[in-house]
Order: structure tokens, then sequence, then C-alpha cells
């Protein structure tokens, strides 16, 4: 994927996480039952979304440097045993 | 319901402005997508919404447990604003005032004590909200009155966590002597009509048939 495909995916996440942190926040401010369980529903699949989207990014970006790293050492090359 | 100044709640609220000035300031500033502003994302997505969402749901748990969050329901209003009279000599009342649990009366009472008895009673409580909200949210309160009532018997179990029936001065009343097995048993109950009274002044019993109902 381009920088500009996870600068996107990036911004997203940025947006789900606010969503989630609006949502968890409410919920202290007003503990009813919709602001709660809101809060612990919605709120933690969009953080969980977001923290995915990241980590996705984080991974995607290591691994060209991981396979480069693996092909120096041979360790691709290397015949299964 | 008024704002809970604890540790607890001020951690996530710190933790979450911190998540958001972060995740804002990215959002604003476009900085290059190198180590450091991963870095900074690491802490505005992962660690600082962690803790967040950790204290947040501790404290939205401690929440559930409050007469508060019971009565913000309107069809609760009769129930916890008895809890509230300082005059009242209902069962409910009296345990509202005990200093211990007074503010978690509601779930002192009712919560269910067996091994998974948090997460029976909160998806006891998920079915009350489920049913609020589909059903009785639109109800006029005289009507809810009427239509509202236990699921099933109230179980003597949950007045024996606390008054275990084993101490000298509750065998001492001859009341209680008498029917010893019988309350130990279930066959009869503590909150009827002729031992301590029904817990709430608009109690209704359960239905004959009320098992095989979903009413609240």
């Amino acid at each position: 994927m381009t920088p500009a495909g996870h600068r996107r995916i990036l911004s997203h996440a940025c947006a789900w996480g606010l969503i989630s942190l609006g949502l968890m926040v409410w919920s202290l401010f007003d503990p009813r039952p919709l602001p709660v369980i809101g809060a612990m529903s919605i709120g933690q699949v969009f953080g969980t979304i977001s923290l995915a989207s990241f980590l996705y990014v984080v991974v995607s970006d290591l691994r060209p440097g991981l396979k480069k790293a693996l092909d120096e050492a041979g360790v691709s090359k290397r015949p299964l045993p | 319901m008024h704002f809970d100044h604890s540790p607890l709640t001020l951690l996530a609220l710190g933790c979450a402005a911190a998540s958001a000035i972060i995740l804002v300031g990215y959002l604003v500033l476009r900085p290059r997508l190198g180590a450091v502003t991963k870095v900074w994302l690491a802490f505005g997505l992962g660690v600082l919404p962690l803790v967040t969402a950790f204290a947040g749901n501790v404290q939205g748990f401690e929440a559930t447990k409050k007469r508060e969050f019971c009565g913000s329901c309107h069809v609760m209003i009769p129930h916890a604003s008895d809890s509230d009279d300082p005059a009242s000599t209902s069962l409910s009342s009296r345990h509202a005032r005990n200093k211990f649990f007074g503010e978690v009366n509601c779930y002192a009472c009712h919560a269910d004590y067996g091994m998974f008895g948090t997460v029976i009673t909160k998806l006891g409580g998920m079915r009350h909200v489920w049913l609020y909200y589909s059903e009785y949210r639109d109800t006029p309160l005289d009507e809810a009155k009427k239509a509202i009532h236990l699921l099933r018997p109230y179980p003597n179990d949950n007045c024996m966590q606390c008054h275990s029936t084993h101490a000298a001065l509750w065998d001492r009343q001859p009341d209680h002597k008498s029917s010893l097995e019988d309350v130990r048993a279930g066959r009869v109950s503590c909150a009827s009509a002729g031992c301590h009274g029904y817990a709430h002044p608009n109690f209704r019993p359960p239905e004959p048939a009320a098992h095989a109902e979903l009413r609240p």
C-alpha cells in the first residue's frame, strides 16, 4: 500500500478513535443506561477498529524491511526441512 | 445524574483529553509519517485510549450499581423515590439508609450472588434496558405501575447473604425459629405480607405464568 493509503487509513483511525473517546467521556459525565452501554459496546468497537487500523499500517510499513532483512540473511531461500 | 469525581474518572478524562489532543493534532497538522509520528499515534490510538477504556469501564460498572442509575428509567422512579424518602418504612428504604451500601441498595438486594452472579445480574439488567426501550419507554407511570412486576419470586438467598439465619439474635425471634427451615428452603418469603412486608410500596408479585413470560 502507498504512503497516501496509509495516511488515509490513519486519518480514519483517528476519526474512529475520537468517536470512541467521545462515547466514553459522555458515559462518564452522564452515567445513564444508554451512554454507559454505548460506551461499553460501540465505543469499544470503534476504539478497537482504530487501534487495529494503526497496527495494520505499522505492520505494513515494517514488512518490506523485514522481508529484505530475511532475504539478506538467506532465511527465505533456505530449503524447508 | 451527577458527575463522579473519583480518581478513576479523572484518570479516564485525562487520558481521553491527551489522546484527543494527539489525534486532532495529527488530523490538523498532517505531519510526515515517520517513526516519531508513529510513536505519538501509538499513544493516541493505543495506550491512552486503552487506559481510558479500562478506567471508564470500571466507572461504568460502578455507576450501574447505583440507585440513581436504576431510577433514571421513569418506570423505576417510584421505587427509587421511596428509597430516597427518609420517612419511608418500606424494606427497600430501610436498606437504603444503611451507611455501608445505602446508595447501591437496588444492586445489593437484586444482584445474583452465585459464582457468575455479576455476569448474570448484568445480563438481567441488559434485558431490563431492552424491555424499557422496546416496550415501556412511552408507558405512563400509572400504567407502568400496573404492568411491571417481578419476573420470579424474590429469592430468600439474596436476603441470607447478609441475614445468614445462623445468628443467635436472629434465631431468638419466635417467628424466625418456627419458620427456619421454610425460610432457608425458600418456601416462605422474607419479603411477604405476613413477614417483613413487600420491599416496595408499589410491589407487584410475579404473575402465575410469569416464568414463561418476558417481563421485568
